[in-house]
């Protein structure tokens, strides 16, 4: 992972940002001696240039008696050099969202499939707890006396989900019998893995499918069955999970007003916007709230609005609850 | 007047190598002409620095000096043992293990990043990792983690009530951080949806309570919200026919063990934990038609209303069940 594409590439950089980063440069430079300045702009997501400039402002930062010697660092024909400095050998100890969110990923990645619990990362993470500023060291239940059972991370992946992050690495092209809901049936498909991610809870597969010819995201949970096919295709390096999987705002809309036991919806999907019901509605509507949401499918409307049930009224748009109408009757029929 | 960063990186260095703490006073000479000689300007431009190395993560700590010339002075000074990143040791496979993880974790902050830097990672990852995981970012959690090491209870507003909690643990389930504690308020364990904390959180005192010794949030409350019930014994199971079509995913989902009988059409029966009923028709109605539930008579009857009350909007129905359900 190189820093490329962080903050300081971009946009204009202000001086604390600067002074931040150079607080984390001046150190691992320290520590290296002599480096080519285009390692440096890589590895810190800053130009040529902008290394160049920092640099030489601070070597030219100094206090009486030590005026102009604090830092003894230039930039010549392409390479940085730095000598023995008096100050700033060492980085800033890690803030507090920096120690969180190593941890966090450290957490994660051990849940993740394929986890060895004894590993590097493992050990990393009890190297690392020193610097966290715990009191007290707790051993978790898995016996990884690292104490950092204070955060857990629950991914529980679904049947498939180790077999298919392994076809992703080694570029396995499997079959799978895949439960689609919009059409409300099961097909076989010939795909070739490329990225397995978990987003809110659900876990995905990044594939290119045989069928469209187009690389398409399918849920693992609704595979029915993976097998490998035995032929191997050249891995995709450069494969990672869409961004912003479900923000999408030219979907459709619909406002709903809930009752307190169908709120759990605000906390499950995505909305525009949650208004509490003015008082003087009626006593009907004690502690319901208006919530409009988009609607990802037209299938899954319908079923919200069923298991919703009298719970939920749709104010908006007109018709919208027709759907939820037809597939409950269409549910009813099995009962008669 | 020099470069910003020139004058932050002074004022760094002056209060890093001090051996005693410094006055304004004092800073602004060892600076000289950094700073504007006028004291309003110059008092404004010295808090401005400081905030952006506090923000930055350099602790500068203060105090009111008393009882000689300088009393109701405010001194400054850097501790040096706080200030630096204590060395890690890390091997190169441990260091590589945390930066694979923090490339594996999508987020939208840079956090993690800058730490893998500040730890002296962050040389090019060969390839992609082959899974990534959304990590939702919540600025309450690395409060939430102190208070939890501190054993500081914690104040905050959630559904427009005050709440007082003893912090055990986070846990990222479903795509979500919880706050699992004891609830001052409640007396009892609770679960709080850290996104759905309202405001500040305030942090009282440290060593105000004991965790319990074997407490992990991963068990505080039950993955299958269809299992979450008041209480042991008053668990009940339904039976659902599941259609061919669903059969084979929901055997999956449940296990073998759930499935009690199986037809010739590929259809399975199934026993479900049915004891939180809101959960059970929930799941049962994700299936919409390739599921029916066929007892104990009271769930099915339940259900049915249900379905009744939806299929007939402002009928009898609903208003049957708005009475007698609830």
């Amino acid at each position: 992972m190189s820093a490329a594409g962080s903050p300081a590439a971009r946009g204009p950089r202000n001086a604390q940002d600067r002074l931040r980063r150079l607080l984390v440069m001046l150190p691992w430079l320290m520590e290296a001696g002599e480096v080519p300045l285009a390692d440096v702009a890589d590895r810190f997501g800053m130009t040529p240039a902008q290394v160049t400039k920092d640099l030489e402002l601070v070597a030219m930062c100094g206090l009486p008696p030590y005026v102009d010697e604090m830092i003894d660092v230039f930039v010549d024909d392409g390479m940085v050099f730095v000598g023995v400095p008096r100050l700033f050998t060492r980085p800033l100890a890690l803030t507090a969202p920096e120690g969180f969110a190593l941890l966090a990923a450290a957490r994660l990645a051990m849940e993740l499939p394929g986890a060895d619990p004894d590993g590097p990362l493992a050990r990393g993470l009890v190297k690392l707890n020193s610097v966290l500023g715990d009191v007290g060291i707790d051993v978790s239940p898995d016996g990884v006396a690292d104490g950092t059972s204070d955060v857990a991370v629950d991914l529980d992946g679904p049947a498939w989900t180790a077999e298919l992050i392994d076809a992703v690495s080694t570029g396995s092209e499997v079959t799978i019998d895949y439960y689609s809901p919009a059409r409300d049936e099961v097909s076989s498909r010939r795909v070739v893995p490329r990225h397995v991610f978990v987003d809110a809870g659900n876990w995905y597969l990044l594939a290119d499918d045989d069928r469209s010819g187009e690389r398409r995201t399918f849920r693992i949970d609704r595979m029915e069955r993976v097998e490998p096919t035995g032929v191997i295709h050249d891995l995709d390096p450069l494969a990672t999970a869409p961004a912003a999987f479900f923000a999408d705002a030219d979907l459709p809309r619909a406002t709903v007003r809930l009752q307190p036991q169908a709120q759990w919806i605000i906390d499950r999907y995505p909305t525009d916007s949650v208004e509490p019901v003015a008082s003087g509605g009626g006593a009907d509507d004690v502690g319901a709230v208006d919530v409009t949401l988009s609607i990802a499918s037209s299938r899954w409307f319908e079923r919200l609005l069923v298991r919703l049930g009298p719970d939920a009224e749709v104010l908006a748009p007109a018709g919208a609850e027709s759907g939820g109408v037809e597939l409950a009757r269409r549910i009813l029929a099995n009962y008669d | 007047m020099a470069d910003r960063v020139e004058r932050l990186t002074n004022l760094l260095a002056v209060l890093l190598e001090t051996k005693v703490p410094m006055s304004l006073a004092d800073i602004t000479d060892a600076l000289s002409g950094q700073y504007p000689d006028v004291e309003r300007p110059r008092r404004q431009a010295f808090e401005r620095d400081k905030l952006a190395l506090r923000e930055i993560g350099v602790p500068i700590e203060m105090e009111v000096r008393v009882g000689d010339e300088f009393a109701g002075q405010t001194m400054y000074w850097i501790d040096r043992s706080a200030y630096e990143l204590d060395d890690l040791d890390l091997e190169p496979d441990e260091m590589r293990a945390l930066q694979v993880a923090v490339a594996t974790v999508r987020t939208d902050s840079q956090v993690g990043a800058d730490a893998i830097l500040k730890l002296g990672g962050g040389a090019g990852l060969a390839e992609r990792p082959s899974v990534s995981a959304v990590l939702p970012d919540r600025p309450e959690l690395p409060v939430i983690r102190a208070a939890v090491a501190a054993r500081a209870p914690l104040t905050f507003e959630y559904r427009g009530e005050e709440r007082t909690v003893e912090p055990w643990g986070v846990l990222l389930r479903g795509g979500f951080w919880y706050l699992v504690g004891h609830d001052r308020l409640r007396r009892a364990k609770r679960t709080f949806r850290v996104d759905r904390i309202d405001g500040e959180l305030d942090v009282g005192e440290g060593d105000a309570f004991e965790r319990p010794p074997d407490f992990d949030p991963r068990t505080a409350f039950p993955a299958d919200p269809k299992q979450i019930g008041h209480a042991s014994d008053d668990a009940v199971d339904a039976t659902v026919h599941i259609a061919a079509l669903r059969a084979r995913a929901i055997e999956r989902e449940l296990g073998a063990h759930r499935v009690v009988d199986r037809r010739d059409d590929g259809s399975i029966d199934v026993s479900v934990p049915a004891t939180n009923l809101d959960a059970f028709r929930s799941w049962v109605i994700g299936l919409v038609d390739h599921a029916e539930v066929l007892g104990p008579p009271e769930v099915r009857a339940h259900v049915v209303d249900w379905l009744r009350a939806v299929s007939e909007p402002g009928g009898a129905e609903a208003d049957h069940l708005a009475e007698h359900i609830r």
